[in-house]
């Protein structure tokens, strides 16, 4: 990422939405930002980290996401602006602070972003974070637009200032990832001292009092952001149909009325500040039309609580017609798009909406038929193939149906082929651990499965300890293997506690995995999964124990860093003659099993070969191959 | 609508159909011949296994498995097979004591055969490093000492005649196998996608076999009783004992033959072969002759080699004693008809 | 400010995830907004860099600011590294007069490698794509950047074929300024070079 730091003030330039987050906080002050890595809010800390030096502030990765917003109270409670920003899944693991933070109150502003994953793209689920506004009675602002994401970061930052709570914007994973252009403000001139008056002191009690003044808090929340112009209307004074939209949505039903040419007919509420909701406004432009439409993205929370202001209304405003998640105008699950929501302008307005000729559409379609998906998979060389390919052979020789609990990362795709679909259940960061535990304990209720947990390197640090400590507490069954690739690789290799290195470059202090295991007692081994034989005979051994918990380090560096860190060792051929193809005695046993897209089956002549653009020479698959045919040679001999 | 089925679609004879009737069912006495031939079968801590479907519709880990190919037409020989010569023996060599299971006549014919180059590699089985027995290639006298005795567990040695045979090679080869690794010996010598074999082993040495024991049932056995596995040595000493022998760490243990009965293969009742009929010499227990073996010569390699061997003083030899092989020939009878009758049990469900 | 041709001009960029096709929008998107205009480029991140299918949107206007999805079926242009995401995103995006640039070079989604699922004839897929679009430029991308030293060069011959065509209001120094502006001097030759290589292909056609 960027140093956004060095942008000059006034001169437009292209921002992804995360960059002009971070620079938003640059310029609202911030003074300390925390976040634990994970699609699509990455790059909002990684370029603060690398703006850090310059800003001359402090930015960290966390271990995770409640640790993260922790950090930021702190730099709140010393009278400093902080800001902690996470994936949706990150809002539940934070919430717990987070709904006893608003009770206690803030000094200095403190910014939670959230950026929500309509569809899932990146995550194992598409949850709306925005229910954390409601529950912890929180504002909430929702950008549609880079240069809305800096400039409502500025607000968020005031805004809790002057009220004395968190606030949440919510970002979308469109927008997190969209780049557009930005005009970047002035940065601070001066900077706060951080002191913590030891006069003030935060909690909750006396609980119902402070309830009551979290809630007048909201209040005057509302007054602020209705005044900050965030929220408006745009379309004619009568229009036959209202929408009501916020984030990226506002643009889709913008665009969607362009392309229905209905700009005489539809007018757009945009709510930039969606809670609390701004029941004045609300009520002025229901007023306007008897046809309202929803366009918003996962959860109706737009829907249900402008309907609720309508039904204390209903009297005032008379007979209304409501489109969205109720009457199947937006979808209730996956992303909105522009052409969903003019399907449903076109719908309501009884207009034809065509999208293209159907004799067209017909003849795309039949095209499909030619075009197999694309699964995602592991990278070539990637240590996880091999280690699920060792699972895999290990489990199946053991013979007593061995349960794989997964766990968030890469590794998480060891449900799909590419892992062989080893992995039977994943849920959250470091449930995997917690699962196995319980598993562990079925025994002498007849379990006699063997229960392996994977947990990725950072992952061991974020969630899985609690449940370690209950295992060995508990004396839980089962085997742990960390899949040790010295990386948060799925979300761009951000450095973890088991790396040492920090957000900002420093050298931090290496925890390190076998120490923590030492310290709880385990029994610990490493391997290289790179080899799959040793791998294998420590993993069988590891089942055999039984008893208690115990652990196998499974490091080998992402093949992804491996390619910036010089590389892989070996260059790989198939030796054609040697190659057994499609006989009894192979069939395929490279491409169609282990599956590494490094390798083609030629159909032609009936052999594998080695796509040489694709396969980084990791020499995994050479240990695989029953008749010896896949040659790994040391790469400066062959070049 | 159920389609009626084709009157003459041929039934696939591949990895699947070997899961679905041999391994899947716990058939499986771990023999080995479909292993080595290509990566979908692995065999680790004494068991088989298929991580990942093959795909092929005909194989030879069908073609060869002994489980999958029995029920064919019955031998055409008596019960103990072709046989001639019988013959009660032991071996004088000092290094065998203690070693051999009886007479260490197999150790010693081995062991001559790599001396005088009829082979130059032999397929046997030892306890690997988990105490489990597997296939070993040896190829001299020492090699052939540490795979002395038997802990009575099936180690898939097949299976490394398999990697043996599909090696840039052409050196002769000798086997010791039980009967149902010497029934895969000979669908190995008949298939036409494996002529390797035919060219390749020049010495087969039968055991007598009545059942055999899968390792990690053993294991479990013995971790029942309390013995600490690996094993040294095992035996079932003659009736009436009523148990099974185990020495484990110089300790000595007794465990009672019906649980040793209760965990033995379940594929070994359908075995017809007492003997190893198709093997050049077969070699079992010498009954009322403790510490000698029993030998059949079948083949006129297997005979020639036991001559030579007697003739270099390395076997102490003499005609087997006529009430002792009347013995066998019942005992070959009585496995005959158990086999017959579970062949029977299975195709009535 | 040059008029645009199409307004607004819409730019799909797709390919397989690691071959470079967040780059290449990134560096159209910032030529054009250099050039004044209104630009917004929407990307795929995260899991789908993982070997699956990923796409950009460069979206161009002289007006109202873009959200970051385009409406289906309404592309201007796509631009795929990879031959089958051409027919894939031409399945959601094309209509008759979308103009194609696909790079020729096949790479096998794994259920193909594992001979699961089957991938086109490239006479096939190459006669279906020109049956599907008002223009099909097909384009041997990689064996020019492997020619150039590095296949991951492939993205910026694309770039370079898109300048020939008569589609964006800028030319091809503009592009160029705009890498200059990405990358180090050091690696700008290559890069020069597999613009300029693109240009020619097209010329080439
Ligand atoms: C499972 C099993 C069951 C047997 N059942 C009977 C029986 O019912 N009646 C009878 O008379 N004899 C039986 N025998 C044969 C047994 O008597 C002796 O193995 C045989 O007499 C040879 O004795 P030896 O002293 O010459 O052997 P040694 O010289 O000690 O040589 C023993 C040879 O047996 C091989 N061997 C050991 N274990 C196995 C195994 N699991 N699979 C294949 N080969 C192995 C070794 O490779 C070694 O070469 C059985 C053997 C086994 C392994
Ligand atoms: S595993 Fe080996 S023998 Fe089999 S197809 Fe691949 S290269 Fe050929
Ligand atoms: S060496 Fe083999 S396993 Fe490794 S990347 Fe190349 S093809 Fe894939
Ligand atoms: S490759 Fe041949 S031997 Fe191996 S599982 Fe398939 S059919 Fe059987
Ligand atoms: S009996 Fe032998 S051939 Fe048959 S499945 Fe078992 S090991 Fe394989």
């Amino acid at each position: 990422m960027a140093d956004v730091s060095k942008l000059i003030p006034g001169q437009k330039v292209l921002l992804q939405g995360n960059e002009a987050i971070a620079r938003g906080a640059l310029e609202a002050g911030v003074a300390l930002a925390a976040a634990y890595p994970g699609n699509p809010s990455s790059e909002i800390l990684q370029t603060l980290a690398d703006s850090a030096h310059s800003a001359g502030i402090y930015v960290e990765w966390s271990t995770n996401e409640k640790v993260a917003l922790e950090s930021a109270a702190a730099a709140s409670y010393a009278g400093l602006r902080g800001m902690a920003s996470m994936k949706q899944n990150g809002v539940n693991v934070a919430q717990d602070f987070i709904c006893n933070l608003t009770i206690s109150g803030t000094q200095g502003g403190i910014v939670l972003v959230t950026c929500d994953d309509p569809s899932g793209v990146s995550s194992t689920n598409e949850e709306d974070a925005r229910f954390i506004a409601r529950v912890a009675c929180l504002p909430l602002l929702e950008p549609a637009t880079p240069a809305e994401c800096l400039s409502m970061m500025k607000l968020a930052f005031e805004l809790s200032e002057q009220i004395g709570n968190l606030v949440v914007l919510r970002g979308l994973a469109r927008l997190s990832h969209t780049r557009a252009g930005v005009v970047p403000g002035p940065l601070p001139e001066s900077k706060r001292r951080p002191r913590w008056d030891p006069s003030q002191r935060w909690f909750t009690i006396p609980v119902v009092p402070r309830h009551q003044a979290m809630l007048d808090k909201l209040a005057k929340a509302g007054e602020i952001m209705g005044a900050a112009g965030v929220n408006y209307y745009d379309g004619p004074q009568r229009p036959e149909l209202l929408v009501v939209a916020s984030g990226s949505s506002r643009l889709y039903a913008d665009e969607a009325r362009r392309m229905l040419e209905a700009g005489e007919r539809v007018g757009i509420l945009h709510l930039g500040a969606t809670w609390p909701l701004d029941q004045e406004l609300i009520l002025e432009h229901l007023a306007r039309a008897d046809k309202i439409l929803f366009a918003e993205e996962v959860d109706p929370h737009l829907e249900g609580g402008v309907k609720s202001i309508y039904a204390q209304h209903v009297r005032e405003l008379g007979i209304k017609d409501f489109f969205g998640q109720d009457t199947g105008h937006k979808p209730p699950v996956g992303e909105l798009s522009p052409s969903r929501v003019a399907a449903a302008l076109a719908d309501i307005l009884g207009l034809p909406w065509q999208e293209v000729d159907p004799a067209y559409q017909e003849k795309a379609q039949v095209a499909q038929a030619l075009v197999a998906p694309r699964q995602v998979g592991f990278c070539p060389g990637c240590p996880h193939r091999a280690s699920y390919w060792s699972m895999k052979q290990v489990l199946a020789a053991d013979g007593r149906e061995g349960i794989v609990s997964g766990d968030i990362g890469c590794y998480t795709l060891g449900v799909l082929p590419t892992g062989y679909q080893r992995v039977n259940a994943v849920h959250c960061m470091g449930s995997g651990p917690g699962i196995a535990s319980g598993l562990g304990k079925l025994r002498d209720q007849g379990f006699g499965q063997p229960v392996i947990s994977v947990v990725g390197d950072s992952t061991f640090f974020h969630a899985a300890l609690p449940a370690l400590v209950n295992a060995r507490w508990n004396n839980s069954d089962y085997v742990l293997v960390v899949l040790d690739n010295s990386a948060t690789a799925m979300t761009g290799f951000q450095p973890h506690p088991g790396t040492g290195a920090t957000a900002m470059g420093q050298a931090g202090t290496v925890v390190d995995v076998e120490q923590v295991c030492a310290g709880l007692g385990l029994p610990y081994a490493v391997v290289d999964p790179y080899d799959l034989e040793a791998t294998q005979e420590a993993l069988y051994d590891a089942l055999q124990i039984g008893g208690g918990l115990r652990v196998l380090i499974f490091r080998r560096l992402c093949a992804l860093v491996q390619n910036k860190q010089g590389g892989h060792p070996w260059s790989i051929s198939v030796d054609p003659e040697l190659c057994r193809g499609e006989d009894c005695g192979c069939h395929r046993f490279c491409t169609r099993v282990f599956r590494c897209p490094g390798l083609v089956f030629d159909e032609a002549t009936g052999k594998a070969t080695v796509d040489e653009v694709v396969c980084v020479g990791c020499g995994v698959c050479a240990q695989i191959c029953p008749a010896g045919a896949i040659k790994a040679r040391p790469k400066e001999a062959t070049a | 609508m159920v389609l009626p089925a084709a009157p003459f679609a041929p039934q696939p004879t591949g990895l699947e159909r070997l899961l679905a009737e041999v391994i899947n069912p716990g058939l499986c006495v771990a023999c080995g011949a479909c292993l080595g031939l290509c990566p979908h079968l692995i065999f680790l801590d004494g068991q088989v296994a298929a991580p990942d479907p093959c795909g092929l519709t005909s194989g030879r880990c069908w073609d060869l498995c002994p489980v999958a190919q029995r029920g064919g037409p019955g031998a055409a020989q008596g019960p103990i097979g072709p046989v001639l010569g019988a013959w009660q023996g032991r071996a004088t060599a000092r290094d065998l004591e203690g070693r051999a299971q009886y007479g260490g006549v197999v150790s010693e014919l081995l062991a001559l055969a790599l001396e005088q180059a009829l082979v130059q590699e032999a397929v046997v089985t030892a306890a690997g490093p988990r105490g489990a027995p597997q296939g070993l290639r040896v190829s001299g006298r020492s090699g052939v000492l540490g795979a002395a005795g038997s802990i009575y567990a099936g180690g898939g040695a097949l299976g490394e005649l398999n990697r043996a045979l599909a090696e840039d090679a052409c050196h002769p080869l000798a086997v010791v196998g039980l009967p149902c690794q010497i029934q895969a010996l000979g669908a190995m010598r008949a298939h036409p996608d494996y002529p390797q074999t035919l060219e390749r082993i020049h010495l087969v040495i039968g055991l007598f076999c009545t059942m055999n024991l899968p390792w990690r049932g053993v294991r479990d056995l013995l971790a029942r009783h309390g013995v600490q596995a690996p094993l040294s040595r095992a035996d079932f000493p003659p009736p009436p004992a009523g148990i099974f022998q185990v020495w484990s760490g110089g300790a000595y243990h007794e465990l009672p033959l019906d649980q040793v009965r209760a965990i033995s293969y379940p594929g070994c009742a359908g075995c017809a072969d007492l003997t190893s009929e198709g093997a050049d010499l077969s070699v079992g227990a010498c009954e009322g002759k403790p510490g000698w073996n029993t030998i059949l010569a079948r083949t006129h390699a297997g005979a020639g080699l036991l001559e030579l061997a007697a003739g270099k003083g390395l076997l102490e030899l003499e005609p087997a004693q006529p009430a002792s092989l009347e013995h066998l020939n019942q005992a070959a009878i009585a496995k005959r008809k158990r086999a017959a009758a579970w062949s029977e049990e299975r195709r009535h469900g | 400010m040059k008029a645009l041709k199409y307004d607004p001009l819409d730019i799909v960029v797709t390919g397989v995830g690691g071959q470079g096709n967040v780059l290449a929008s990134q560096v159209l998107g910032r030529a054009l907004l250099d050039a004044g205009y209104q630009v917004t480029v929407g990307e795929t991140y995260g899991l789908s860099q993982r070997g699956g299918s990923v796409m950009s949107q460069v979206r161009v206007s002289s007006g109202p600011v873009l959200g970051p999805m385009m409406p289906d079926h309404r592309a201007t242009a796509i631009i795929s590294l990879e031959p089958l995401e051409a027919l894939r995103l031409v399945g959601t995006y094309g209509h008759p007069g979308v103009v194609v640039l696909t790079n020729d070079r096949p790479l096998r989604p794994q259920g193909v490698l594992a001979g699961e699922q089957a991938y086109p004839e490239p006479q096939e897929l190459r006669a279906t794509l020109e049956g599907l679009c008002a223009k099909l430029y097909w384009l041997p991308a990689t064996a020019a950047a492997l020619k150039l030293g590095n296949h991951i060069l492939a993205n910026v011959v694309l770039l370079g074929a898109l300048c020939a065509l008569d589609l964006l209001p800028i030319g091809a120094e503009q592009v160029e300024a705009a890498l200059a502006a990405m990358f180090p001097e050091d690696k700008m030759a290559p890069n020069r070079e597999a613009l300029a290589k693109g240009l020619a292909l097209v010329r080439e056609v």
